[in-house]
């Protein structure tokens, strides 16, 4: 495997893209090397490290040749690359959650299609779902502490991500549904895939390997 | 003091005023390519960038397009392609005209789509098609093409570009006999290139659904259409025969080094019925260039003609290309009517001149030839001209009329 230009996602599943790409023989000790920097050389690949949502734009545009990220995000952006290999870590769950006094509440409001305010960071994919159950909701973007939203009357409820439902817990949420499940995803850049078909591949092999042990 | 109107004044977003030398060199580009499309036969239509919204059926195509009502009230869409407006022109007005029709392009498109994700609004394509016949020689015949029109603007294959090749009938007929019911949704998560749903929902027993899509390789090496030939049974067969067929046209027409298969390549249009192929040049993460066959479409405008072709994408295509000189201009200075006639003399004898009609200083002039980016700048002198290189401090040389043109068309 190499040359290749790979890009990496901050945050909850930097250490299991981590794991793969170094089981796969990736050189990504570079990366533990100095926090602060953005942009890796190593022995035969370069990696970019960049928030899980820019992970999908640097791959579409060709400027990383494959990346790693959570299905998450691609349902949400829907971008224009190969999604080659579920990595099966970084499992998390897609879920619409409402304050623990209010659920009830809620939930015959959905019921009832009535329009119910709906805080969220993945506005496409929650408009989805309420499009999928002939359901009315008024999306509010939000980038970062959803949970607040509901606790503040900004919303309703919440669509929003969780691994182990720690943080609901602690705001007094209770999940209403599950919209989807997750997991991180080894996408390609559809011309890198062509053009660098023979190092791809040996990736995706090697990771095949790597993850049945 | 009007405030707050200057938004008004730009271009809307996704557009752009292109301005010299990058007009220029498109339009060059766009002329290169037309000339090589008219050595294989091909003769350009124009169709209107207004087309009735019913022509347009694919329904990303519909969703990308920019829509308007005409005084009747009916739907308009700005063409967000050629295909489908060449595929309504030949049903409309060469019905009684022999077959096959071979006819090119360079035109804008419009969409709406790629705004916000590094897309234009309004880009230019130049394209071919073949309308009515189904001969495997013509998709070979359009690809070769594509690939020697890449040639002919500076690119070589396979160090600057690749064409991928595929055959959409070949894994929907498989798909068709092996698992039918879940077909459509094999093809449409196959469409949205998740090869990782393709897997999950890919009954265990067909185990071309899951090795079908992955079967990539270059076209000279035989393993990809040998591993193929396993899943080639019915439907499938034909479709890998005539696979067979265009890569023996390519290979005779020299071709096959610029080819590399993907049996999981369906193309991005649900029209595609045969061939499909794609165009990628290194360092561009985009297609530059994409086509295939398309068996159906004309049936909608009561023609049933099979028809195949492709549309480059000048833009992107113009992103990859090496740069090229400026061509030669001399800039002529002084508004004497002798000056006037010498720009005359010298255009008559192949000299590129811009002629400036005011007494500019020396360095003005200069400064004014870079920004043209003009080669030379002269002035009217008793033996002929005052000659300099257009660079900042060029030094003005006299020079004979009849040794201009050596000098700036060297």
């Amino acid at each position: 495997v190499s040359g290749l230009r790979v890009a990496v996602p901050k945050g909850a599943i930097f250490e299991d893209a981590l794991a793969a790409l170094g089981g796969a023989g990736l050189p990504v000790e570079v990366l533990r090397e100095n926090g602060r920097r953005l942009f890796y050389v190593g022995e035969g690949a370069e990696f970019i490290v960049s928030r899980p949502s820019d992970v999908p734009v640097f791959v579409e545009h060709g400027a990383a040749d494959v990346g790693i990220v959570g299905k998450d995000v691609l349902e949400e952006q829907r971008p224009n690359v190969m999604e080659l290999r579920d990595l099966g870590t970084g499992a998390c769950r897609m879920i619409l959650a409402a304050p623990k006094l209010k659920a009830e509440e809620v939930r015959k409001s959905i019921s009832h299609a009535e329009v119910v305010r709906v805080a969220t960071s993945f506005p496409n994919t929650a408009r989805r779902y309420f499009e999928s159950l002939g359901r009315q909701a008024e999306i509010i973007e939000l980038h970062g502490s959803l949970e607040l939203a509901p606790l503040v009357g900004l919303s309703e409820c919440i669509v929003d991500l969780t691994a182990t439902g720690t943080t609901l817990r602690e705001n007094d949420l209770v999940v209403l549904d599950e919209i989807s499940r997750s997991t991180a995803r080894l996408i390609a850049n559809r011309g890198a895939y062509r053009l660098r078909h023979e190092e791809v591949a040996a990736l995706l092999d090697a990771m095949r390997g790597s993850l049945l042990d | 003091m009007q405030r707050g109107t200057t938004r008004k004044f730009s271009t809307t977003p996704g557009t752009r005023d292109i301005l010299p030398p990058e007009s220029t060199r498109l339009l060059d580009v766009q002329a290169r390519i037309l000339e090589r499309f008219r050595l294989h036969g091909f003769r350009e239509v124009i169709t209107p960038a207004l087309e009735y919204s019913e022509v347009v059926e694919e329904p990303k195509l519909r969703d990308a397009s920019f829509k308007l009502f005409d005084p009747d009230n009916q739907m308009l869409l700005l063409r967000p392609e050629m295909t489908t407006p060449i595929a309504r022109l030949v049903a409309q007005r060469l019905r009684n005209v022999p077959t096959p029709h071979k006819l090119s392009y360079g035109l804008p498109v419009y969409r709406r789509t790629g705004v916000g994700r590094g897309q234009s609004a309004e880009f230019h394509q130049a394209g071919v098609e073949v309308v009515g016949s189904t001969s495997p020689g013509e998709d070979a015949g359009t690809i070769a093409l594509l690939i020697e029109t890449l040639q002919s603007v500076g690119l070589s294959a396979p160090r600057d570009f690749v064409l991928v090749l595929g055959q959409t009938a070949f894994y929907e007929g498989y798909l068709r006999r092996v698992a039918p019911e879940t077909a459509s949704e094999l093809l449409a998560s196959l469409a949205a290139k998740d090869l990782v749903r393709v897997d999950e929902i890919s009954p265990s027993e067909a185990a071309g659904v899951r090795e079908i899509p992955r079967l990539v390789g270059p076209a000279t090496d035989g393993s990809v259409m040998q591993r193929a030939e396993r899943y080639a049974e019915g439907e499938a067969a034909v479709a890998l025969e005539n696979l067979r067929e265009i890569l023996a046209h390519l290979d005779a027409g020299g071709h096959l080094d610029s080819v590399m298969l993907d049996l999981g390549l369906i193309g991005r249009h649900n029209y595609y019925t045969g061939a499909v192929y794609e165009v990628y040049a290194s360092g561009l993460g985009f297609t530059v260039a994409n086509g295939g066959r398309y068996d159906n479409l004309l049936r909608r405008f009561g023609e049933p003609l099979p028809a195949t072709g492709f549309a480059i994408s000048l833009e992107r295509l113009m992103s990859v290309l090496p740069d090229r000189e400026p061509p030669p201009l001399l800039v002529l200075v002084g508004a004497s009517v002798e000056a006037t006639r010498l720009a005359a003399q010298l255009r008559s004898s192949g000299v590129p001149v811009l002629h400036l009609a005011d007494d500019l200083a020396p360095e003005a002039a200069l400064g004014y030839a870079i920004s043209v980016e003009a080669s030379w700048v002269g002035y009217p002198a008793p033996e002929g001209l005052k000659l300099a290189p257009a660079e900042p401090g060029g030094e003005f040389e006299p020079t004979p009329t009849e040794k201009v043109a050596a000098k700036v068309l060297s």
